[in-house]
């Protein structure tokens, strides 16, 4: 058990109301908005809508939403002495408007497109910031930011890092611009939440972050004293009509503090200003809180920054708890007298010590925070989950077809890379349930499907979902952007724009499910399989949950190759992923696995504190019956060197498969390789086959790892349960 | 049932990626949206799209998006009644 209290040490924000704590209060004082006409790009059809744009930021080569994330991460880091030991950041764009620029362009070179992955800005803030731990990318949609802040409690309390920077970022692109557009959630006349006469929303752009630590500062901003984060698992775009996944977030957020309702100071909604959302986020703060406390939303000041909202909220929240100013709720005339609340319509002085804060996103992904001023006193004692996880059910998809295809190949020694018909990977799917849906959700389904089927738990629904993605729905955004060009931005498709957000696959599950439990997405280039795992180490808290981890990417003819680094132009395509249904409990599990290891090789001797870290605890690392080395192509060289010092420093004679000679390149290509281990484990026998020998018996100490190399050093240990 | 409506039940099966055989014997006066065919929100945003495409009508007020979007026989009338572009 612990009681470790975690402060907000630093704080960054970039926002259309300007840059750093100083500017955003001012005007938040003022009661200003920053909302006006979008003048960004410019637009091929009509008159610019109403956006949040920042006016002023830092030129460079690097895409908007980066620039945006290291100018905030810039401020957060600030003083600080030592660099964090890890990075937890929420996005939904990454590089995409500086995509869509270059395929207008028709540009047909890879090196452009560098920076497109969501991975990559919290890459860039990792390399200049020195941080070498794990740099956690989260798109679970407008709830990304408070998502991240959320994860990054976990790390701090079960000790896993000591500092941590958490926030989010976004920058304004014609994706969100027009998509929003396309689900007429965008207010004409500007944001005005909580409104009569609300429309929508106004689309904004920026960036907060938050340094987060254990260790007392000299200077405590606030302190952030619990997360909730749920899912509707309702439908891919609308909020529960009575708001039930806010309202178990908010709850579990204020349990998680160890306080109650009446302990609120202060709500900083979610507030978007679209019927929907405000009205559902009322009803479940009615059913929350008996007499509501001061409330506002803060959107008709900045507008929606997306996945940067909950994280501009924070450092908001913190400016609360910190300098008494509880702000107005922007842009209000006419109170909507059916949501039955009175929201501030001017910002007021008064000492607040607790304020809620609500983020909640595309496919019912909810997050709400607690934040409190440096003077609470947290007594809350938190119970610390078990390291690893145990596997009941596993599933893949690849080239050769199904999960017993792929295996029965993989395990012959035959190579699985290639893409399955997409017939094969809807065969276990309702026709009704997927019409809508294009490869990787189907793909995403299929595998939940499946893990679920061989799980022992068909009554039993899983609670969580943790998903890792490297590229997202590629043909949903690719079909996007195609039609918004061949229309010339006036037929953009809102079918498409609902399935590009990262987190569209895993909501599905979420609703086929019915999974309200965290609901997950991440990002993380090669290494999002891993994220993934490690998301549902932290977060799956409840020794009673189960969940689904799965890692899937499509195969896409224009993106793959222009993304992708180890995909190379005119190469034949591989996809595929795997699904695992996991719990705590080893009971008649059929496997049990953790990710002990998760550091940049930019970290000095990373390869001896990978040994170290594996042999921690055995003392010996001459248990391992099998090595699975995941060698992304574009690292080739890198890979196998750091494999060979690997083998050189344990002495090690178990055989080592690179396992993307046999699934092929694609990003979560590990997530098949975890799925082989756990089957090997589960049969307890590695066929000679496989390795190129004899057939090996596992033994109850016997272990398989499945190494991630390249930029990531990761390591996954899998055991008889 | 007009030619009209027949032509909305093509491009129907065609936007929304339902199954031709179920919107063939589908009644022009049955529920459209959140029936048994499984059309959401989302879905009659892409009927929007397509109305504004196909036939130069928008609609961007939802209380006639309700209307419209009832039934197949609605928005057949309200394309006859609103368009220029078509003589059925």
């Amino acid at each position: 058990m612990t009681n470790k209290t975690v402060y907000i040490s630093g704080v960054g924000i970039i926002s259309p109301l300007g840059s750093g704590l100083a500017d955003t209060e001012n005007a938040l004082r003022e009661n200003r908005t920053a909302i006006s006409s979008l003048n960004l790009f410019p637009l091929l059809q009509g008159a610019p809508l109403p956006v949040g744009q920042v006016k002023t930021l830092e030129e460079s080569n690097l895409p908007r939403t980066h620039r945006l994330a290291l100018h905030a991460a810039r401020q957060a880091a600030d003083g600080c002495t030592s660099p964090p030991d890890a990075i937890v950041l929420g996005t939904t764009t990454g590089g995409i408007l500086t995509t869509e620029q270059l395929l207008r362009k028709a540009e047909h070179q890879k090196e452009p497109y560098r920076h497109h992955g969501l991975n990559t800005v919290a890459n860039v803030i990792a390399d200049e910031l020195r941080i070498t731990g794990p740099a956690l990318v989260v798109s679970t949609a407008c709830s990304s930011g408070a998502v991240a802040i959320g994860i990054g409690l976990k790390m701090l309390r079960c000790g896993q890092a000591q500092t941590v920077l958490v926030g989010g970022a976004d920058s304004l692109s014609r994706l969100t611009y027009f998509g929003f557009h396309s689900l007429q959630l965008v207010d004409r006349n500007g944001c005005k939440p909580l409104d009569y006469n609300r429309q929508g929303m106004a689309v904004a752009e920026g960036a907060g972050m938050l340094l987060l630590t254990t260790k007392k500062p000299k200077q405590v901003v606030a302190k952030l004293l619990g997360a909730g984060i749920t899912c509707d698992a309702y439908h891919p775009a609308s909020p529960h009509p009575q708001g039930q996944g806010a309202f178990m977030a908010m709850q579990k957020a204020i349990m998680d503090a160890g306080l109650e309702a009446k302990d609120i100071d202060y709500i900083n909604l979610h507030g978007t200003g679209t019927p929907d959302n405000d009205l559902a986020e009322s009803k479940a703060i009615h059913k929350l809180f008996a007499y509501p406390p001061l409330l506002s939303s803060i959107k008709g000041a900045f507008g929606h920054s997306l996945a940067a909202a909950g994280a501009i909220e924070a450092v908001v929240s913190t400016l609360t708890v910190s300098k008494d100013l509880v702000p107005g709720n922007t842009g209000l005339q006419n109170i909507d007298a059916d949501l039955g609340l009175s929201p501030l319509r001017d910002p007021v002085t008064q000492p607040s010590s607790i304020v809620l804060s609500n983020s909640f996103g595309f496919g019912g992904n909810n997050g709400a925070l607690v934040i409190g001023s440096a003077e609470t006193q947290c007594s809350h004692v938190y119970h610390q989950a078990p390291e690893g996880l145990a596997i009941h059910g596993y599933s893949c998809l690849t080239g050769a077809g199904s999960t017993a295809s792929s295996l029965n190949r993989m395990k012959s020694g035959g190579a699985v890379s290639g893409m399955a018909a997409i017939e094969t990977i809807s065969e276990n799917l309702p026709q009704k349930l997927i019409r809508r849906l294009k490869r990787l959700p189907r793909m995403t389904l299929s595998l939940a499907q499946g893990a679920h089927d061989a799980s022992g738990f068909e009554k039993q629904k899983p609670e969580a979902v943790f998903m890792g993605s490297s590229w997202g729905a590629l043909s949903e955004t690719h079909d996007f952007l195609t039609r918004l060009n061949e229309s010339e931005e006036r037929f953009p498709s809102p079918t498409d724009f609902v399935g590009s957000v990262h987190n569209g696959p895993a909501s599905q599950v979420a609703i086929m499910f019915g999974a309200t439990g965290p609901n997950i997405t991440c990002s993380g280039g090669d290494y999002s399989f891993e994220q993934a795992v490690c998301a549902a180490e932290l977060m799956l808290d409840d020794s009673t949950q189960s969940a689904f981890i799965l890692g899937a990417d499509e195969g896409h003819e224009t993106f793959s190759s222009l993304l992708d680094s180890s995909i190379a132009r005119g190469s034949s395509l591989a996809d595929g992923g795997a699904g695992l249904y996991v719990n705590r409990s080893r009971a008649h599990a059929k496997c049990y696995f953790s990710l002990p290891f998760y550091k940049s090789c930019e970290c000095e001797d990373v390869m001896a504190e990978l040994i170290t870290s594996l042999g921690k605890k055995t003392k010996k690392l001459d248990n391992y019956v099998l090595v699975l080395a995941g060698i992304p192509a574009s690292m080739q060289e890198l890979g196998e060197a750091q494999l060979k010092k690997f083998i050189a420093l344990t002495k090690l004679f178990a055989p080592v498969i690179p396992y993307r000679q046999l699934t092929g390149q694609f990003g979560s290509a590990s997530a098949v390789a975890a799925t082989l281990a756990a089957s090997c484990i589960d049969a307890e026998h590695i066929p000679g086959s496989l390795v190129e020998g004899s057939d090996i018996t596992i033994y109850p100490t016997d272990k398989i790892l499945v190494l991630g190399l390249g930029k990531y050093i990761t390591a996954m240990e899998f055991s008889r349960p | 049932m007009s030619e009209l409506t027949e032509e909305l039940k093509n491009k129907l099966v065609d936007i929304l990626n339902l199954p031709k055989e179920r919107l063939e014997n589908f009644d022009e006066n049955g529920q459209l949206v959140g029936g048994e065919l499984g059309i959401d929100s989302i879905d009659v945003l892409e009927m929007v799209v397509m109305v504004e495409k196909d036939y130069g009508i928008v609609i961007n007020n939802q209380e006639v998006g309700q209307k419209v979007f009832s039934s197949l026989a609605n928005l057949a009338d309200y394309i006859r009644e609103n368009s220029t572009n078509t003589s059925t």
